[in-house]
């Protein structure tokens, strides 16, 4: 360790892998730590011991469920959209090679009570239970608008002006009723509340685009998950990284962070050992001093099953999102669960995870909605997150700090916070490259 | 990794650096060998396709990439092996010393389902190495591993393609009889796993 670097980075979760690896991949000298024994940080998928140790600590796991190691279980709940950035990210560092994906079988909406498959196409809108005879054509002349659309074809817009008209113009313009405004904008365009009604229709028209040919692309649902559990993902780009030369060292606690006269950072102290970088990268847990709370926090309840959903009884895998207005609250509730047909629990059980921005003083009442949905569980563990941003964007002291994982239910910030981070270490726009065959000649 | 249709047989190459990991993958899927040292640098899986028993079986060697110099391999790198390579160098007995905590590791990590039964194959490699070098003599080894459960045993040269060939059947053969009782028992989770293609097009299309 005791060398110098191109930069440091600090904590394995996937934000900084993600970086660790794009910047490897371009040649810069990186040295990567994690003071945990084990990849992911805030972002890895847990094993039973590590998942009781560390929110039942009072408490063993049954032994009836089977092999520790058979169990993956996500800190953070999200899927990856198959037409999304992180997928894309994914495809031209070849990162895929290290990890398979199978689909999410369905993304189900909840409307007074019950759930229901969230139409993606004119074919599901017209069989779809969310909408009454008429509404099902507004909303098939609304899907065909999305269709056709061509930005240089003023013709195809309607009359429309996506960056003059607010997305309330654009449904009012269909007359789409509430309840289906509530669906499409919060689990196709998958916002966690309504400010996007008063904004620019932009914006919600491309993330309604975005969320339309992910599922146009395997047919079942816009998302796809990675056999083992998204800690996978941390690790894929790590082995990229490490493959361009990156040096990793977990279980290696930071003792000093150091700095010059003019508080630039210039390297870390760990043990006996200390390593030299003008940059450094790293999750705000490795930073508290130069981090603050968003105000937001986030309640995760990881609820192990051995039953599908009932409502959903054929369905392994699925996302159900519960609008806010259905149950009301300021924020919607999602729930993400997935079985052992993705390799993240022993056979004949399921992981759902429940997730919402806190509104009140007594959280877990507040998941109650999703609760009843799920039927009856064999165990629930419960984590409180609060939600942490750098105070700087890094210029002054060359310490860029990613943000923490938010409440969506997807990377797309994920990934946006990668390319901000990038955009500051390197002074230039991250563009994807396919990854170059490695040479063999010069070994 | 990806298709479990065909039968793609991962392996993995552990042991401590510079015991030549990177070198005996080279010479058996490249015929090439570099005296150059450079802690590995590049080296991602190298695949080779072989015929054992009349069945084409493609080997797909994986390499630690360096992250094992500081006991950083994540658990995603064992996943699905089906055969582990256990190295060390002759002529460096602390190599030949850390080989049955590699095993052990490779156990804990790897979660495999019955590891009385997993396919390891030990190599001791640089025998081409001078005599007065040799730390580590051939009946010591043996008696490992024999001790760690009668585990297949060669001695290789990466430089001079020495026994490399052999070694690298027998792994083969013993990954090939391993997937086949793995495939026995988890056919189903395997079957729809998804391609991701740069343009989005699903596999598979008849035209
Ligand atoms: N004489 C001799 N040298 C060898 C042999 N195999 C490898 N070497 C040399 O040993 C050094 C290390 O070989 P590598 O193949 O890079 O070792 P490694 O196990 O991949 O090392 P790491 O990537 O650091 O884990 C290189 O200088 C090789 O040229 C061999 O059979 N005989
Ligand atoms: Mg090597």
């Amino acid at each position: 360790m005791d060398e110098d670097y191109d930069v440091i980075v600090l904590g394995t979760g996937l934000t900084e892998c993600i970086l660790s690896g794009l910047l490897s991949v371009e040649g810069k000298k990186v040295l990567h730590i994690d003071r945990q024994d084990h990849y992911g940080g805030e972002s890895a998928s847990l094993n039973l011991t590590q998942l009781y140790a560390k929110f039942k600590p009072s408490k063993k796991p049954d032994p009836k469920l089977g092999r520790d190691r058979d169990w993956c279980v996500d800190l953070i709940p999200k899927f990856l959209m198959s037409k999304g950035e992180l997928t894309n990210i994914l495809v031209h560092t070849d990162v895929t090679r290290y990890i398979e994906f199978k689909q999410i079988f369905g993304s189900y909406v909840y409307r007074s009570g019950r759930i229901a498959k969230v139409p993606a196409n004119e074919i599901e809108a017209i069989k779809s239970s969310l909408m009454g005879i008429f509404e099902k054509r507004r909303m098939k002349r609304f899907l065909e608008f999305m269709a056709s659309y061509k930005e240089e074809d003023i013709q195809t817009h309607q009359g429309l002006d996506l960056d003059q008209n607010t997305m309330d113009d654009v449904f009012y313009k269909f007359g789409l009723e509430t309840g289906t405004k509530d669906f499409i904008g919060h689990s196709m365009a998958l916002y966690s509340n309504d400010d996007y009604l008063t904004k620019p229709a932009r914006e919600s028209f491309d993330r309604i685009m975005l969320y339309l040919q992910s599922v146009a692309r395997y047919g079942r649902s816009p998302y796809i998950y990675p056999l083992y559990g998204l800690g996978e993902l941390p690790q894929g780009f790590a082995r990229l990284s490490a493959i361009y030369g990156g040096t990793y060292m977990l279980d290696t606690p930071i003792d000093e962070i150091l700095y010059d006269e003019a508080g630039k950072f210039t390297g870390v102290k760990s043990g006996n050992g200390v390593a030299r970088a003008p940059i450094v990268i790293g999750d705000p847990t490795y930073f508290p001093e130069k981090v603050n709370k968003t105000g937001q926090k986030v309640i995760r309840a990881m609820c192990i099953l051995d039953h599908p959903i009932p409502a959903a009884p054929d369905v392994d895998s699925l996302q159900i999102i519960i609008p806010q207005s259905q149950v009301d609250r300021k924020n919607d509730i999602y729930i993400a669960f997935v079985g052992s047909s993705h390799n993240v629990c022993a056979k004949g059980y399921y992981l759902a995870i429940v997730s919402t921005i806190i509104e009140t003083d007594r959280p877990h009442i507040e998941l109650e909605p999703a609760m009843k949905l799920l039927g009856s569980t064999v165990d629930v563990l419960m984590g409180i997150s609060e939600l942490y941003e750098p105070k700087s964007d890094g210029t002054n002291d060359n310490v860029f700090i990613s943000k923490s994982y938010d409440a969506s239910s997807h990377f797309e910030t994920t990934t946006d916070d990668v390319k901000d981070i990038y955009f500051r270490v390197t002074g230039q726009p991250l563009v994807l490259k396919k990854r170059e065959p490695i040479e063999e000649e010069d070994r | 990794m990806s298709s479990r249709k065909k039968t793609l047989l991962k392996v993995i190459i552990l042991g401590d650096s510079g015991v030549g990991k990177t070198s005996l993958m080279q010479q058996f899927v490249n015929n090439k060998f570099s005296h150059q040292y450079k802690a590995t640098i590049g080296a991602d899986f190298l695949t080779k396709e072989m015929l054992i028993e009349d069945k084409n079986v493609t080997i797909q060697l994986w390499d630690t990439a360096g992250q094992e110099r500081f006991q950083s391999l994540g658990v995603a790198f064992y996943r699905g092996a089906d055969c582990c390579v256990l190295v060390y160098d002759v002529t460096n007995s602390k190599s030949f010393e850390n080989l049955s905590s590699w095993k052990d590791e490779f156990l804990i990590q790897a979660n495999v389902k019955n590891p009385d039964n997993f396919p390891f194959v030990i190599l001791g490699n640089k025998i081409d190495l001078e005599e007065n070098k040799r730390a580590i003599t051939t009946k010591k080894a043996l008696s490992l591993c024999e001790s760690l459960g009668n585990i297949p045993y060669f001695e290789t040269s990466a430089k001079e393609n020495v026994n490399i060939e052999v070694a690298f059947d027998i792994v083969a053969r013993n990954a090939l009889q391993q997937e086949l009782e793995n495939d026995a028992e988890f056919n189903e989770d395997y079957s729809d796993a998804i391609n991701i293609h740069i343009n989005g097009e699903q596999s598979g299309c008849a035209c």
